[in-house]
């Protein structure tokens, strides 16, 4: 006794559906979801494109970030979105962007990431506000005794160190502001650096 | 008049029952156009098929008091009279007035357009082209509706349908049907009115929701999202034949198509990207399903019972009751659903941002912009297009740029899509539970009946 004709209805609906279905899934339904950003507490791979000062800024800034949020249990995109939208940056926030940054440094300065201070040299000198005869007898000095003088790792570890992170990000729409800002806390950390290599190099001379 | 009688009447139905969603397309347009909220528009849509809904059996009931053409008539004349005040009306509130006038003529044009249509073709001539027509109007509503507000605008979809309801009321005045008097015999058939009250929730989900999605979620014109919904329509018309071919049960023949529109919403929940040759299949499930039973159920609803205007009251309600308590399921879901992929979005296009291969400034001035368009446009899915026009780049970053607005603009995809899966599993699970509705043994009692 054959099945009656019927029957080929629900195993063709069921072919259709099974098929649909299947195709779909193996071409990626069901994970066609946003990008997951992942934990800011691991190691995140970052190439910037600018060079130089800027491009050095950019790498410890997104170092810096995600350590930040990493300390604070958050991805680095929570808490960007956070400091976006809250318009105000909490003291803990602040403080946790401080730190991160420091930690930033630290980073570099272990896995040989941060440029040595002859390689920053050049574009330093062109931005600062010098007389150009100390520009060029700056220029004149050899590499080594520059990379001897200015450690840049401790240099920005003062730099950071000595930033109002609360008004630099209060006013991160006026990038005049923040340049006269990063500026200042730069200068005064070369000085205090200097001042401190000089005193572990000769720390007999008095009134230094 | 007497001639053209039949097919004027056919169109009446069709259009009356593609009034149930054939502004859906719309929405958009309306909610701009007469300021509206989102709650406010949404009831254009909920309004019509809640009132058509509860009026229908007592239209049925009414047409047993009087005369079947003169009743028929009045109901087409109320449509056609409130389908223009639907197109003329400057307010949101003076809208949804017209929409429950609407489907209060439309009830009565509905059940009365079965009584002249049987009366002129016979019982079952006339029962088959009242419910192919209902078919047609419900595949097809949302498809004319998109095409016409694209074409035109959302006053369109009522101003064309008054002179086809206008034509329709003489030709309703020629059937010269005489008053039956016909005493309640049989029970409404409440299997076949529940499943159709499911599925119709489930058929919401599929239209209603997916052009939701190719409008405002993957951002493509009413009219591609109506030729898209076509697919339902057209796929709905090569079900009569495959079930002729088959020869199943009225029983499997309705229950192979609740499981169909139940298949394809899971399709519709799982698309592996926004592409629209993804919906494709889905909605020929879907279509599929719609054409092996809505007309099948209405005929098991109708078939041997008197008074049969009542039955078709019956089925009328049990329709978009069915698709109200869809939208009254579904809408909260989507939009809930909506809010929350607001964040994984943001997230996601933030990553995308801070790792993108541009100039630190390019990428400030970019969140910059990027935040204030996405203010401008909170409440819904954004556009991104206008915040990457405003932004100054050197030419050496500009494919970087393009290529950044592609990848941002595929994560506010997959945020929308991900939006709507919960509402469309939703919707096959209404479709399963039509199924339920058949599978489950008849009792003695209601098989006699």
């Amino acid at each position: 006794m054959s099945a009656p004709r019927w029957i080929g209805l629900p195993v063709l609906a069921a072919f259709l559906v099974a098929a649909t279905v299947t195709v779909q899934l193996r071409e990626g339904g069901g994970q066609y979801e946003p990008l997951k950003p992942p934990s800011a507490c691991h190691e995140h791979a970052i190439t910037p494109q600018a060079s130089g000062i800027e491009g050095l800024t950019e790498q410890l800034v997104l170092i810096g970030l995600s350590k930040a949020a990493c300390s604070l249990t958050l991805s680095r995109e929570e808490f960007v979105l956070e400091l976006a939208q809250s318009g105000e940056v909490s003291g803990r926030q602040a403080e946790a962007i401080q730190q991160g940054l420091l930690d930033a440094v630290e980073q570099m300065s272990t896995d040989g990431s941060l440029p040595h201070a002859s390689d920053l040299l050049d574009e330093a000198m062109t931005n600062a506000d010098l007389h150009p005869i100390a520009k060029r007898a700056i220029r004149l000095l050899p590499d080594k005794a520059v990379n001897g003088a200015v450690k840049v790792d401790d240099v920005l570890s003062r730099a950071i160190s000595s930033l109002d992170i609360q008004t630099l990000l209060r006013n991160l729409t006026d990038q005049d502001e923040i340049n006269r800002q990063v500026e200042v806390a730069v200068t005064q950390a070369v000085k205090d650096s200097l001042i401190a290599r000089a005193k572990e190099l000769i720390p007999d001379i008095p009134g230094i | 008049m007497r001639r053209v009688a039949t097919p004027l009447l056919a169109i009446t139905v069709a259009m009356v029952l593609a009034d149930s969603a054939v502004v859906t397309l719309a929405l958009p347009d309306i909610l701009f156009h007469l300021n509206a909220t989102v709650g406010q528009v949404a009831w254009v849509l909920i309004a019509y098929n809640i009132v058509l809904g509860l009026s229908a059996v007592p239209s049925a009931m009414l047409l047993r008091r009087a005369s079947p053409s003169g009743l028929t008539a009045m109901g087409i004349a109320v449509f056609a009279v409130s389908s223009a005040a639907c197109a003329a009306a400057d307010s949101i509130e003076l809208l949804i007035i017209a929409r429950c006038v609407q489907a209060i003529g439309g009830a009565l044009a509905l059940v009365g357009c079965m009584v002249l249509l049987v009366h002129r073709r016979g019982e079952h001539r006339g029962l088959s082209t009242w419910i192919t027509a209902g078919v047609f109007g419900t595949a097809a509503g949302p498809v004319v509706g998109g095409l016409l507000t694209d074409a035109i605008s959302w006053q369109a979809i009522f101003v064309v349908q008054v002179p086809f309801a206008a034509l329709a009321v003489p030709a309703a005045l020629a059937v010269r049907a005489d008053r039956h008097v016909v005493p309640d015999r049989h029970r409404p058939a409440i299997r076949s009115n529940l499943t159709q009250a499911f599925l119709s929730a489930a058929l919401t989900a599929a239209l209603f929701l997916l052009v939701l999605l190719l409008v405002e979620g993957w951002k493509h014109s009413p009219a591609t999202a109506a030729i898209t919904v076509s697919v339902v329509a057209i796929s709905a018309l090569f079900a009569p034949p495959i079930a002729r071919f088959f020869q199943p049960p009225p029983t499997v023949e309705v229950a192979v198509g609740c499981f169909l529109v139940a298949g394809g919403l899971v399709g519709l929940a799982l698309p592996p990207s926004s592409h629209l040759g993804w919906t494709i299949a889905p909605l020929v499930l879907v279509g599929l399903g719609l054409g092996l039973t809505v007309d099948r159920l209405t005929t098991m609803a109708m078939e041997a019972r008197l008074p049969q205007a009542e039955h078709a009251g019956w089925t009328i309600a049990a329709r978009h009751l069915g698709t109200v308590i869809g939208l009254a399921i579904l809408t909260p879901v989507f939009t809930a659903d909506l809010l929350d992929a607001e964040m994984p979005a943001q997230e996601a296009i933030t990553a995308l941002i801070l790792d993108a291969p541009l100039q630190p400034q390019t990428k400030i001035n970019l969140a910059q912009s990027l935040g204030s368009e996405l203010t401008a446009q909170r409440g819904e899915v954004p556009d991104l297009s206008p915040a990457f026009e405003r932004l100054v780049v050197n030419a050496d970053e500009r494919a970087a740029v393009d290529r950044l607005e592609s990848e941002l603009t595929d994560q506010l995809e997959r945020a929308a899509t991900l939006a709507f899966r919960d509402s469309f599993l939703i919707g096959a699970g209404l479709a399963g539970l039509a199924l339920v509705t058949v599978l489950i043994p008849a009792r003695r009692r209601e098989e006699l009946s």
